[in-house]
Parts: structure tokens; sequence; C-alpha cells
């Protein structure tokens, strides 16, 4: 019957569809219809923003956070969190091995990694939120053993020197004193260890995310999830007090695109926080920063990019037991604990010929076999027979100058601050990181732990923040 | 009044046929002529007004506010040329001419001799001021803050047109100068009552009366810079215009009626001031601060002495040249830092010093320093509310200090401290900024020297 009817119908064939739609837009306009003179904007970021934070990683929540908590009147300042991954599936946060430990040389690093661990043990003050179930973040406190060679151990004794100063518990252990405590362990090659007595272990970083995203939204953060394309800034050429002329920017708008869609929304801001942990570099380009005569700090860019790392899980029955610490190997293999039923993490950083491609994700399975297995069996004698039960790969945001972190503002983008550049320790300082810039934007210096030193305006004057001995 | 009304609609075409590099020169340089031709009008006879026309008067009262006007149109325009700089040139064009319609409008209400045609254009004056908060407002609130605008004045003046029908029906006229002379003590039924109210609650809530004020902040925070400026400048004093002109026929009733809005009165100017503390918005704040000057000059009217009277044109017009600077103030933040927020763009006083040299007088002229005609306006009020009721005096000075502290509050942190990081680079204030703020600043100096100008 539907047929014959379109078939009669030959020259007004679509009226009763005009028909129905004209139907649709009475019944609309009509109160209690849901007719809107302007399109749906609510998938769409606001338009304007005081602070956009680009990256929705433990740091650029940990910024976030510090923000709405450190702003003297409340609800100053509107923060917007811009993510493209919502999944977090390839974010260095829920990848990490998820360690901290304050076995650092260099002193602002034990610093940051001291108050990181304050803010977890009393985490439930910090992020409590009304009414929502407290956060179980299942810190093992069960420490770092670094362990060195002959040739490292002057540095491993000067570097205990630091931390002791800085008020960090760590003690220096002989092979014997190694033996005893931990009667698994292949002293062969050791000279010296150095164990964290308290403040280390390692803990869940997807609680710690969960726990920073739940708490930042109570605060009235506003997250987006979509890609910052594009700045648009303004420019001032301006003379420096020694008379050489310099461009400074300020972006006035970031352009978000929204995921899988050709829309986006251009956000006026007054601050840009560069978060984008491994991707900091491509965000780094798209500011301007780094497009310039190579050598001068026009042409200097953001030295941060993706590297690969790997991490394999393996069930090992006669494995060390409780109270393995985080071991360290002179070789750079690491291994720890994981859960109850002798299941331990590990890995090894490649050197640099070794560097797997950063592309994707997968894990290269031959590595382990050449690589891990054979130092960690020297090390550890049980790991001889071991069963590797599965592995994944992640990335470090690796600032390839002195692979410590960029914080602080552009001294030529006046506007964009950076929370990146951590080389596989960001996880552990972000609290502390984030507060140091929260400071930095709201007071205009550091007030608590002075990264001076972190600042980007190191990489035109050269002077390195290095570590000696890390992963 | 032809020869100030004329030329302004001739702006119109003015603007339109104008070549485009020619457009805000004109338009500025034309309207300024204007605002001088309107000057002679301050020039009132003693105690009886100009009466010009049939249709058009102004007396000692509504000349201040017509040269305020006139004045505020070149101001208008040479504040929104940056950020209108980006808009094609029809849009320009038709910016411009929305805020002549306005002027037109405005003038043409101040100067109305017959009430109706005063309420016409009261209304008339909602509609270019809603295009340009719907239309060139800065976020997705304005439209919601265009709602807000339009219904709240609308719901309260529609009882005013059949109140001025019936008044028409039952004294034969509603010109203003004969009623003056006709108007027969009214006695306190209920009819009498409800035509209180509904004479009184569009200027209520065009004032903004405290329990009636959420139009506001929304509309000011909206609008575009010269959105703001006109509603803050000229707007809020359409309210207190119109209720000065319309308690002559409402006596002596008002003497019990006005105790509720008295109180609502006292106490908003306390609770706005208040919260002007705890503002992090720099426009936000700068509307409350209305609120609260507002409100003394209901109170001052509802009081109605001769004393009340004079504080409240004289506030009426300090406010007006005070709250624009500021507003112009805190645009010139806005357009270089990108955000409203306070905290965010602080220790400008070392960037852009000629510019901390305007904050520091336009707050000044806000927390009512002596000699400036705020002052002067204050001070009258209290008096007469003193004398009204000796207890309004505890309140009236807390209004007082509390207004010096959110003034000095916001001066302080916008100017003084330390400069962030991110604002080192900011344009440095260009002279168009500085000519607009000399401009708002100096009549308001000026009139320190003569006051008796502006009080009624």
């Amino acid at each position: 019957a539907h047929d014959v009817k379109t078939v009669g119908r030959l020259g007004g064939g679509d009226r009763d569809g005009k028909m129905s739609e004209i139907k649709k837009k009475i019944q609309s306009i009509l109160p209690g219809g849901d007719w809107n003179p302007l399109y749906d904007t609510s998938h769409l970021p606001p338009e304007s923003s005081d602070v956009v934070i680009v990256g929705g990683g433990v740091l650029g929540l940990s910024v976030a956070y510090w923000l709405k908590k450190l702003e003297k009147p409340r609800g100053a300042i509107r923060v917007l969190v811009v993510e493209r991954d919502h999944t977090y599936s390839r974010a260095s946060t829920v990848l990490s091995v998820g360690g901290i430990r304050q076995q650092f040389s260099v002193p602002e690093n034990v610093q940051l990694s001291l108050f990181s661990i304050d803010f977890l043990r009393n985490i439930n003050e910090y992020l409590a939120v009304a009414d929502d179930p407290p956060l179980d973040i299942q810190f093992n406190p069960s420490g770092y053993l670094l362990l060195a060679s002959e040739k490292g151990a002057a540095i491993m004794e000067n570097n205990v020197k630091v931390q002791r100063q800085e008020g960090a518990k760590v003690c220096l252990m002989s092979p014997e004193q190694l033996r005893n405590k931990f009667p698994w362990i292949n002293t062969e090659g050791v000279a010296l260890a150095s164990y964290g007595m308290e403040h280390e272990g390692w803990f869940d970083p997807w609680c710690l995310l969960q726990g920073l995203r739940r708490k930042v939204q109570s605060m009235g953060v506003l997250f987006c999830r979509g890609e910052v394309t594009r700045f648009m800034s303004s420019s001032n050429l301006m003379k420096t007090a020694s008379g050489e002329e310099v461009n400074l920017k300020r972006i006035h708008e970031v352009h978000v695109k929204i995921d899988q869609s050709l829309e986006y929304q251009p956000v006026e801001c007054a601050i840009v926080i560069n978060a984008a942990g491994a991707w900091s570099g491509q965000v780094a380009e798209l500011a301007g920063i780094g497009k310039g005569p190579p050598g001068t700090l026009q042409g200097t860019k953001l030295p941060v990019e993706l590297r690969k790392r790997y991490v394999y899980l393996w069930h090992c029955p006669q494995g060390p037991g409780l109270e393995t610490p985080f071991v360290i190997d002179p070789s750079g293999t690491y291994f720890r604990r994981e859960g109850l039923g002798h299941n331990y993490l590990g890995g090894c950083s490649p050197t640099e010929e070794e560097e797997p491609d950063p592309g994707n994700l997968e894990v290269d399975h031959d590595f382990f076999q050449d690589r891990v297995w054979p130092p960690l069996a020297q090390r550890v004698p049980a790991f001889e027979t071991l069963k590797v039960r599965s592995a994944w790969a992640g990335y470090y945001d690796y600032n390839t100058f002195d692979q410590n972190g960029v914080v602080g503002p552009h001294p030529l983008v006046i506007n964009m601050y950076f929370a990146t550049g951590f080389s596989g320790h960001g996880l552990q300082q972000a609290p502390a990181v984030g507060r140091a810039v929260a400071e930095m934007v709201l007071e205009g210096h550091f007030q608590t732990i002075n990264l001076s030193s972190f600042l980007f305006s190191r990489f035109y004057s050269g002077e390195k923040v290095q570590e000696h001995n890390i992963i | 009044m032809l020869k100030i009304i004329i030329p302004t609609a001739m702006l119109m075409p003015m603007t339109w046929l104008s070549k485009p590099n020619m457009i805000w020169i004109n338009s500025t340089t034309y309207s300024l002529l204007i605002s001088l031709i309107s000057l002679p009008y301050l020039n009132q006879l003693g105690d009886n007004s100009l009466n010009l026309s049939l249709l058009f008067f102004s007396d000692s009262l509504s000349a201040p506010l017509l040269v305020l006007t006139t004045w505020l149109l070149p101001l208008m325009l040479m504040a929104s040329q940056s950020h209108l700089s980006k808009e094609t040139l029809a849009r320009k064009k038709l910016y411009i001419t929305m805020l002549i319609i306005l002027q037109l409008l405005l003038i043409m209400t101040f100067t109305a001799t017959e009430l109706i045609m005063f309420y016409i254009l009261f209304e008339a004056t909602l509609i270019p001021t809603l295009i340009i908060i719907t239309r060139w407002g800065n976020q997705t609130e304005r439209l919601n803050a265009g709602l807000y605008f339009l219904f709240y004045t609308l719901m309260g003046s529609l009882p005013l047109l059949v109140a001025l029908l019936y008044i028409q029906n039952t004294t034969g006229t509603l010109n203003f100068l004969i009623i003056q002379y006709w108007a027969k003590p009214i006695s306190a039924t209920w009819s009498n009552i409800f035509l209180w109210l509904a004479c009184m609650m569009a200027f209520m809530v065009k004032m903004p009366l405290y329990g009636l004020h959420l139009w506001l902040p929304k509309a000011h925070v909206e609008a575009p810079i010269a959105g703001s400026m006109v509603l803050a400048a000229v707007l809020l004093k359409l309210g207190g215009y119109g209720m000065m002109r319309i308690t002559i026929l409402l006596n002596p009733m008002t003497n019990q009626m006005a105790y509720p809005f008295m109180m609502l009165s006292l106490w908003g100017m306390v609770m706005t001031s208040s919260i002007c503390l705890r503002q992090t918005d720099l426009k936000s704040l700068i509307a409350y601060s209305s609120v609260s000057h507002m409100a003394l000059v209901i109170v001052a009217v509802l009081i109605q002495t001769p004393w009340s009277y004079m504080g409240a044109t004289a506030l009426m017009i300090a406010h007006g040249l005070t709250s624009s600077a500021l507003f112009c103030l805190a645009n010139s933040n806005y357009e270089r830092v990108h955000s409203r927020t306070m905290i965010l763009a602080r220790g400008l006083q070392t960037i852009l010093p000629l510019m901390a040299a305007w904050w520091l007088l336009a707050s000044l002229a806000n927390l009512a320093l002596p000699p400036t005609i705020n002052l002067i306006g204050e001070l009258f009020v209290v008096m007469a509310s003193f004398s009204w009721s000796n207890m309004t005096i505890v309140l009236m000075g807390t209004n007082i200090i509390i207004t010096a502290l959110y003034t000095l509050y916001m001066l302080t942190t916008t100017q003084r401290g330390k400069y962030t990081h991110h604002i080192k680079n900011i344009n440095p204030s260009f002279t168009r900024e500085n000519a607009l703020m000399a401009l708002h600043l100096l009549p308001l100096l000026l009139l320190s020297l003569n006051p008796k100008i502006v009080l009624g």
C-alpha cells in the first residue's frame, strides 16, 4: 500500500515529509518543546577561560588542583583542562611503574619527592570530596635499593649526603649488610648500596589520577575532551636592558579541536600551561617556541620528546618476598614486587643506540630476553626461572637536554608555563611540581621549593641540571 | 531641543556614508560637537524650567543628565574602537548606529514633557541596549544576561503603563508641567496603593533596587564596553529621574509606602558593598558597586526633601562619570590580559604608570573623596536620611566604610604589588585610552569647583 502511495504522487512526492517537518517545528516552539535558537554547544569548551592547561595527566591535574587551592579569593580563576585522550590509553601517568623515591642527586628533586610523599601519605586530607569514598592509593613503603659498582660508589656516597641534608632517610649498606638483609641478592660487583628506609616505595598512579580528577572537578575546573591545534598570539617587539631586540609573544587564544570532528572552539585565555607530557615538544612548537635561528633564545626548542620504555610483568614462585624494595641494578635494570603472588614488574632503560621507535606502543619481547633478563638473573639468582605474564610500553616525556623537568614560564612566549619533561620521574614529583607552577602563576616566584634551576632559560644558557646515577 | 535631536539623528546617515577609515573620526568629533551644543542647557533659570516646546523641556534636574548623555556618546565611541577593529565594516557601522539610536532615545527621554512619551522612549531604550549586549557581548552567557535585562525591566514597567493611562483618564493630562500644579494629595486606599506600586516598580527595577538587581551584574559583565558604559552611566539614571518626576503625583502616600523600599535600599546598600569585597571579577565588582551607589539614590528620592533631591542629582551625575571611568579602566585591562580576573593582572603601576594615575583618580572618586561631587551627593543623602531617622546613619556609615574598603582593595590588587610574569609584554597605554580617561575625569574634577550646576 505504501508503494502505491508514493507512485501515485508523482510531482508532489515530498509533501508528506515537509508537513511532518513543519509539524515538528511547531511542536518544538510550543512551551515544553526543546527549541534552541542557537545550536547546542554543550560539548564545546567555554569561550573563555583564565588558564588553559594543555594535557590532563597527573601533572596537568596537579597544576589545576594547586591553582584552585592556592588562589586567594575562592573561585577567582577559571581553569580549563584540555585532554585529547579521555581513556588515558597512551598517557604516561597510568602506564608508569608508580615508584616514588627521594634518592636523587639534585637537591631540588629530593625536595620535590619529599613533598610529594607527604602529599600521598595525607592524600585524603588534600583530595577529600564531600560524600565520596576516601582514596586508597595502595602505597607500599618498601623503599628503593640502588646498587652501585666500584666506579659509582663515590658518587653514591655524595648523593646520600645531599639526600640526608634535605631530610631523606637513606642508609648506606655494604655488600655484607646487603646479603644479611636481602639473602636473595647476589652481591657480585656491588660495592655499595643505598636503601631508602622511609617515604619510598610505589603506589597506584591510576588512583592518584582519579582522585585528582574528582577533586579538581569538585573545585570547579572544567574539562574538555579535545586537542589543542593552534595558538593565536600577538607579539611585541621590545628591547631588553642591553639593547638587543626580542620579540615577546603572548597567547591570547587557544583553538581546541573536538575529538573526531572538524569543529574547533577558540578559547580566550590569559595563561597557558603546557603539561602535555611526552607531546609537550609538539605543543611548544605550535606556540612558536624554537622558530628562529639556532643558538638564539628564539631558536631554542623545548627539548622534550617521546621515548618508549617497556615494562614487563613476570611470575617467579621462588622470587624474593614481601620485603623486596624497588631494586635498581648498576646496569640500569630495575624491578619491584607487584602484589602478593610472587609477581614482579621490571624493565631497563635502553641505551641511545637501541632506542625503540616511539611511533606505537608495541612491546618488543626480545628486548626482555636480551637486555633485561640476563642482568636480572645475575643479580637475583631466583629469577633464572621466571615466566613473563604480560608487558606494556609507555612514553617518557624525555628531556634530551638533561633528563630533568622544565618548570616555569618561557622567557619569550610570556604566558606559557611549562610543567613537563621529567623523563620518567614526573609521576612521583607531580604534586610538588603542581604546587610550584601554581605559585609561579599566582605569586610570580617560587615560594616553597625553589625550582629556578629548572626554568626554560637553562636550555639557552647551557646549564645542565643533570642527575648522576639515574634510570 | 531640535537643535540637538536633528544632529543626533543625522549622525546615522553620516556613519553609513563615511569612508571606512573615517567612521570613527567622523562620529566621535561630531558627537563631541553635539555635546557642546547641549551645554547651554545647564544655564537654568532659578526655580522654573526652560520650556522649549510642547514636547520638550529641560529643568535643573534633566539638564545635567542631558549633558551627561551627550557627553558619553563620544566616549563610548572612543572606547569601542579596539574591540571592534576586527569586525567587518557593516558590523562596525551597525554598532555605531545602535549607539546613536540609543543616544537619540535617551536625549528625548530626559527632556520629554508628556509622561507617556517618557514611558515610550524609556521602553524603547531597551531595544538598542539589548541588541548591543546580545550581539557584541563576549561570552555565551550574554543571551541569558540580555534576557534577564529585558524581562526584568519589562515586567516592572508594564504596570507603569496602566498607571499612566489611569492618571491620564482621571487628571486629563500627563504633561509634566501641568501636573506639577494639578496634583492632588491621594488617600491611602487599596487602589491607590497599587497605583503607587505600579508607578514606582518600573523605576525600582531600573535603578536597581536591592531585591530586583539580579539583571545588573549579568548585563554589565556580559556587555561590551560601550554597553557597560551606557548602562552604568545613563540607563540607571533613567530610573532615578523617572522616580523623581513621578513622586510629585504620588504625595502624600509616599510617606507610608516608601518604608519597605527604604529598608530594602538601606540594607541592600550594605549588602552589595559587602559582596564587592568578595568579587574576583573586576567588571562584576564595579557592577555591584553601581547597585550600592544607586541604592543611596533610591533612599534619597524616597525621602523627598530638597536636600535629598540635591544629593540624589549630584550622586547620579557623579556616579555616571565615575562608574563609566572604572568600566573603561577595566576594559583596558581586559584588552591586554584577556581575562577579567583581578588577581591575574597585578602590579600594573610599574608597567603602566599613567594608567595607574587614572586608576587612582577614578578609585578616589568612587570612594567619595572630598571635594568631588561624589562626596557632596553622598553627604547630602546621609544628612537627609539622618533627619528622616537617626538610625540610618549607622547603615550609611557602614556603607561608606565598606565602599572605601572595596575600592582600595580593587586599586591595590590591580595596581600595587609585584607584577605577574605573564603581563610583562602588554601594550603601553594608547593615547586614545588616556584621552578617554581624561575626558571622564576632567568633568568630574571640574564639577567639584562648581557643584551647583548639578545640584538640581
